[in-house]
């Protein structure tokens, strides 16, 4: 198997990845950069990124205002010292972006327009229309590939990562136009591969959202944190699951029930729809469950109403959505009630990383929703995640790089390579089993769409998790019928199938252990926060009869826990 | 999730084999619901009928441009569109063209991203702004000037189909539009090395509009790469070819270098009135520079003249006083000549007093109904089509003859794409006697340009491979048609170039539907 080299080597080409990339190629001329994913960069779920994106950028707002808005969102269980970090940090990352071409929406004297969003006391979203990951985007890969010192290995698909003596010193790739395994060898490397909601069956991410990063790390030995925590957005489009942004109540739009109401009034008095996410998934639930929802082909709904915005505003400010509705939901949103419910949207779990996105093992970094730093604890603020990226991807870019500049190649072991290539083309494309890949994926969602979904209880979660162990044993015996090389879209689908088992295992059985509502995670049987027992972080290890659970203290320094009302 | 079947529709999916290096079919039957994406229906049949079957997809709702495919023959994001809009029980779906396919539905993007290895994709400044923490300032109108080129999503449809794409001197539509969405940008400072790289590679496009057309975006990538080209116009750097042409154009108002006094040539003996000598006539009969310079056009221009009088219709021309249109003039970028050209054309329109004016060309056609001065002011355009078909449905017009032909017809872009004429000329075609009429498998909407438009017919300099005029031809034989038709001057031109380049002028002659009309009668 021929080897590759570089200083840096990014897994993930999204905002986090693309501007770690940056980073790391700024740093020095000398550090060698690479970027591994498995869709061309453009291809990335971030594009579907769409409300905007926090800084605080005006004399009015605060870092602190954003701090404790974060925290409080995070229902306590963000680090409070990464928090006041990230929060200083956003200004610049929108600046930058502004300087390389990012196309803002403007006021009308020409500055950065912000809007207000969910959870955020202060209208701090900077905005590109409704398609500010997309914007972004575009934005960093028109720069990015401008670098002499990256190089891009698009449709590349990493499989495991190696480590020696709790170092990563390498990982294997498919490249997979002509099917061939590859192994890199590096000083540093990035974990930016982005989230996992496509464990779930409703789900506004992309078909590629897998948690390939974070289940590779996982597979390896480095912890995963927090994985309990998944947010459900209020406002997936029915029948698909699609992102209708929260920017669409930001400019003012409203959540109905059956009987016209808007309910929110009953959950959130004072912030209305522009409540934090958890809650208005919650209370969208609670709606439909006691028989409030409106009656649709696909199951009860809620309706979103843009109609009193007018279309001029629709147009300029969420063009995108309309279109989207309007082709893909059937309803054009100046005119009509747009159908929605809540889907899975965000892990705020990922792999273990501190302020420095440094993981426990030397030399591998993660950034991005496939990170945990943690900044959104147990429930992120909406145009969080694309600050987040933008700040720790840079800061990854950095951190890797400087660890590049003191440390050497090791060489890899030769062993470990062929028993990967073995486990992919001999276990997984040469198996000539009887179970079938899509059947057990849709049986993963189905699992998980039933019993870890936004109301949680202690018996479903048993039962699930030993489901999902059923279906790890499934997992075995799978054929892949593809037995090709080149481009093996069902190889693909395997491993990903193998990653998101992992990680499904994973979340409920954090889910299971923490016995306490927090955020996005709500149980039943649990109802209430309990900052005794639970003010903490659950770490996951991969053991072979499941993860090994484990738990770290919050960082707390300005503000203790108290009350959540919105 | 619920879903209710409405009917079944018959997936013919285009395969490739890259072991064996075969192509083949696979056809599915795909139960369809109410709302349910081509996408949704490929995946429906990797996950219940064929796991093998190969496309990329992600995203889902049309921003990560991973899913272009062609269904029936239209290029279209596959998550984009829904299953029972296209009104079809059979589809057939095929990956995009002009890339080489890896597997199945999926092609190699790799040259088409290479493309942007050309242009700067993010903003210039001359000093050190970039290094102050603050933002610029743009008002939104500034903003409003580039937004719709930002929001092309690298999905590579309109290289896919791009005529002039096929060489690879050219950058294609989308990158074209993303260097001229950074010119267009109020923050932006690099215009001038912006404008220099394009300088020697922007000039393949004809401006055939097609991926303007096919952007699931709106994107309007061509005319972009029309300012561009006045841009450039204005920098002076620009190829002799081109510089000939606007240099004719300015000199003796046609773009073929021919004087002004030998323009009625064609219609020697034919006793073809013209304004002034005549004051008053009910049409105007634009003839075209090259229909009345060119010697094998010549015959075409001649075929309409005896069809008015056939038809008994009071026309005249504007003789030595019809100057170029300026259709070919504008879209190379010379805003200024063009203008010149439409105002000394509509100020002859004007004394003429016609109501109404037929023109050969449908570049002649279009920039009188599309482009301002000429679509503000002035009479009735028509192309000739347009009135011959009407001639033959008001049973004006008797095609006594059979022709016993296998044609097909082939689209002019600026008659078709750019006007939506696709129905008139086949009228016609259908109504001569014993003509069997075929289609190419590109036809209509989807036709694909014979690389004339935009004075790239004096302009073009690549090798027989890389000309869009010979793959047409090449589509045209596939048919083992005797006659591949059409209804302008310039696909008669470069078709009847591409037949002799390919030596196939024994098997195929290019002919002007007024040429198959006047054999008819």
């Amino acid at each position: 198997m021929e080897t590759l080299t570089h200083d840096v080597v990014i897994v993930g080409a999204g905002i986090a990845g693309l501007r770690a990339a940056i980073a790391a190629a700024e740093a020095s001329r000398r550090i060698d950069v690479a970027v591994i994913s498995k869709l061309y960069p453009v291809r990335s779920h971030s594009v579907c990124a769409q409300g905007g994106t926090a800084a605080v950028l005006r004399d009015e707002d605060s870092y602190d205002l954003h701090a404790w808005d974060t925290v409080k969102g995070s229902d306590f269980l963000a680090d409070q010292d990464i928090v006041e970090f990230f929060v200083k940090q956003t200004p610049k990352s929108i600046i930058t972006l502004e300087h390389w071409g990012c196309p803002w929406s403007r006021t009308d004297d020409g500055k950065i327009n912000q809007r207000p969003f969910g959870g955020h006391s202060f209208p701090r979203a900077c905005f590109a229309a409704d398609m500010t990951g997309f914007h972004e985007m575009h934005t960093l890969y028109g720069k990015a590939t401008a670098y002499n010192n990256i190089t891009f290995y698009d449709e590349w698909f990493v499989t495991s990562l190696i480590l020696e003596d709790n170092v990563a010193i390498g990982l294997t790739a498919l490249e997979l136009k002509a099917g061939e395994m590859y192994a890199f060898r590096a000083k540093s490397i990035i974990m930016a591969t982005g989230g996992y909601a496509r464990i779930y069956e409703f789900t506004t991410f992309s078909h590629t959202s897998t948690g390939d990063g974070m289940a590779i790390a996982y597979q390896a030995g480095v912890p995963l944190k927090d994985m309990e925590f998944v947010q459900f957005h209020p406002t997936g489009l029915i029948p698909s699951g699609i992102l209708i942004t929260g920017g669409a109540r930001g400019e003012g739009g409203h959540l109905i029930n059956a009987k016209g109401e808007r309910f929110m009034k009953d959950y959130a008095p004072e912030k209305m729809e522009l409540a934090p996410r958890d809650i208005i998934s919650r209370a969208e639930t609670t709606e439909i469950q006691e028989g409030r929802g409106i009656e649709g082909p696909y199951g009860s709904y809620i309706a979103l109403d843009l109609r009193h915005l007018g279309d001029e505003k629709i147009n300029e400010r969420l063009p995108l959505i309309r279109d989207v509705a309007i082709k893909l939901g059937g309803v054009d949103p100046v005119k009509e009630l747009v159908p929605i419910r809540p889907a899975a949207h965000y892990s705020m779990g990922g792999v273990h990383a501190n302020i420095k996105t440094e993981t426990p093992v030397q030399g591998l970094y993660a950034a991005g929703e496939c990170s945990c730093l943690n900044v959104h604890g147990a429930n992120r603020l909406g145009t969080n995640s694309t600050s987040d990226c933008l700040v720790f991807g840079a800061v990854a870019g950095e951190e890797a790089a400087k660890h590049a500049f003191s440390s050497s190649l090791r060489k890899l072991p030769q062993e470990r390579i062929l028993a990967e290539e073995g486990r992919v083309f001999d276990g997984i494309l040469g198996r000539e089993g009887d179970e079938r890949v899509p059947a057990i994926r849709d049986a993963m969602r189905c699992i998980m769409s039933e019993n870890a979904w936004i109301f949680r209880k202690g018996d479903e979660l048993n039962k699930a998790v030993k489901e999902i162990r059923t279906l790890k044993e499934r997992f075995k015996n799978i054929r892949v019928e593809d037995k090709s090389r080149s481009f093996n879209t069902g190889l693909v689908a395997a491993l990903q199938l193998d990653f998101t088992l992992d990680l499904a295992e994973v979340t409920i059985a954090g889910a299971l252990a923490r016995t306490e509502s927090r955020g996005a995670h709500s149980r039943l049987d649990h109802p209430k926060r309990d900052d005794e027992n639970w003010l903490k972080h659950t770490l996951a290890y991969y053991t072979r009869e499941g993860p090994r659970l484990e738990y770290t203290p919050v960082a707390i320094t300005r503000w203790s826990p108290a009350t959540r009302v919105y | 999730m619920n879903s209710q079947t409405e009917t079944t529709v018959e997936f013919r999916t285009h395969r490739f084999d890259p072991q064996q290096k075969k192509p083949y079919v696979s056809v599915y039957t795909v139960p369809v619901r109410k709302g349910m994406t081509i996408l949704d229906a490929l995946v429906y049949v990797k996950d219940n009928l064929d796991e093998t079957l190969s496309f990329r997809h992600s995203c889902r709702m049309g921003q990560c441009g991973s899913c272009g495919v062609m269904v029936n023959g239209t290029p279209m994001l596959a998550c984009y569109t829904q299953v029972l809009h296209l009104e079809s029980d059979v589809l057939v779906v095929e990956p995009l063209s002009n890339m080489p396919i890896i597997k199945d539905l999926i092609v190699d993007v790799q040259p088409f991203f290479e493309t942007y290895n050309k242009i700067k994709s993010f903003l210039v400044k001359a000093g050190d702004e970039s290094k102050t923490p603050n933002e610029f300032v743009q008002m939104p109108a500034d903003l409003k000037k580039y937004w719709d080129l930002t929001l092309c999503t690298k999905c590579s449809i309109c290289y896919s189909i791009c005529p002039a794409a096929i060489d690879e001197v050219f950058p294609g539509p989308s990158t074209l539009a993303a260097n001229y969405r950074f010119i267009s940008d109020s923050r932006d400072e690099g215009s001038d090395e912006r404008v220099k790289a394009m300088t020697g590679n922007i000039w393949p496009c004809t401006s055939c509009n097609s991926c303007t057309l096919s952007c699931p975006k709106e994107v309007d990538s061509s005319s972009s790469i029309v300012d561009e080209r006045s841009l450039i116009i204005e920098t002076g750097s620009i190829p002799k070819s081109v510089m000939d042409v606007l240099t004719s154009a300015f000199k003796y108002h046609n773009p073929i270098a021919m004087r002004p006094n030998k323009r009625m040539e064609w219609a020697k003996d034919l006793g073809v009135r013209t304004f002034p000598t005549v004051a008053q006539a009910d049409i105007l009969y634009f003839v075209c520079c090259l229909t009345a310079y060119d010697l094998r056009n010549q015959e075409i221009a001649r075929s309409m003249a005896s069809l008015f009088n056939r038809l008994g219709a009071d026309f005249a021309t504007l003789g030595k006083e019809e100057w170029c249109c300026g259709d070919h003039i504008l879209r190379l970028g010379e805003k200024g000549l063009f203008e010149t050209l439409a105002e000394h054309n509509i100020s002859m329109f004007e004394k003429s007093d016609v109501e109404r004016i037929v023109t050969l060309s449908p570049h002649c056609y279009n920039t009188f109904r599309n482009d301002k001065p000429y679509s503000d002011v002035g009479p009735q355009v028509q192309h000739y089509t347009q009135f011959v078909a009407e001639a033959i449905e008001q049973s004006k017009l008797k095609l006594h003859n059979a022709v016993r032909k296998r044609v097909t017809y082939h689209d002019p872009c600026f008659l078709g794409k750019r006007n939506e004429i696709y129905d008139a000329p086949r009228q016609i075609l259908e109504s001569i006697n014993g003509l069997e009429l075929v289609e190419m498998k590109r036809a209509r909407e989807n036709s694909f340009c014979c690389g004339g438009g935009a004075g790239r017919i004096w302009t073009e300099d690549a090798t027989p491979e890389k000309r869009s005029c010979v793959n047409r031809v090449r589509e045209a034989l596939e048919l083992e048609v005797e006659v591949m038709a059409t209804a302008c001057p310039f696909c008669v031109t470069t078709l009847e170039d591409a037949t002799k380049v390919l030596d196939v002028e024994d098997r195929i002659i290019v002919m002007d539907i007024l040429e198959l009309l006047e054999e008819s009668m």
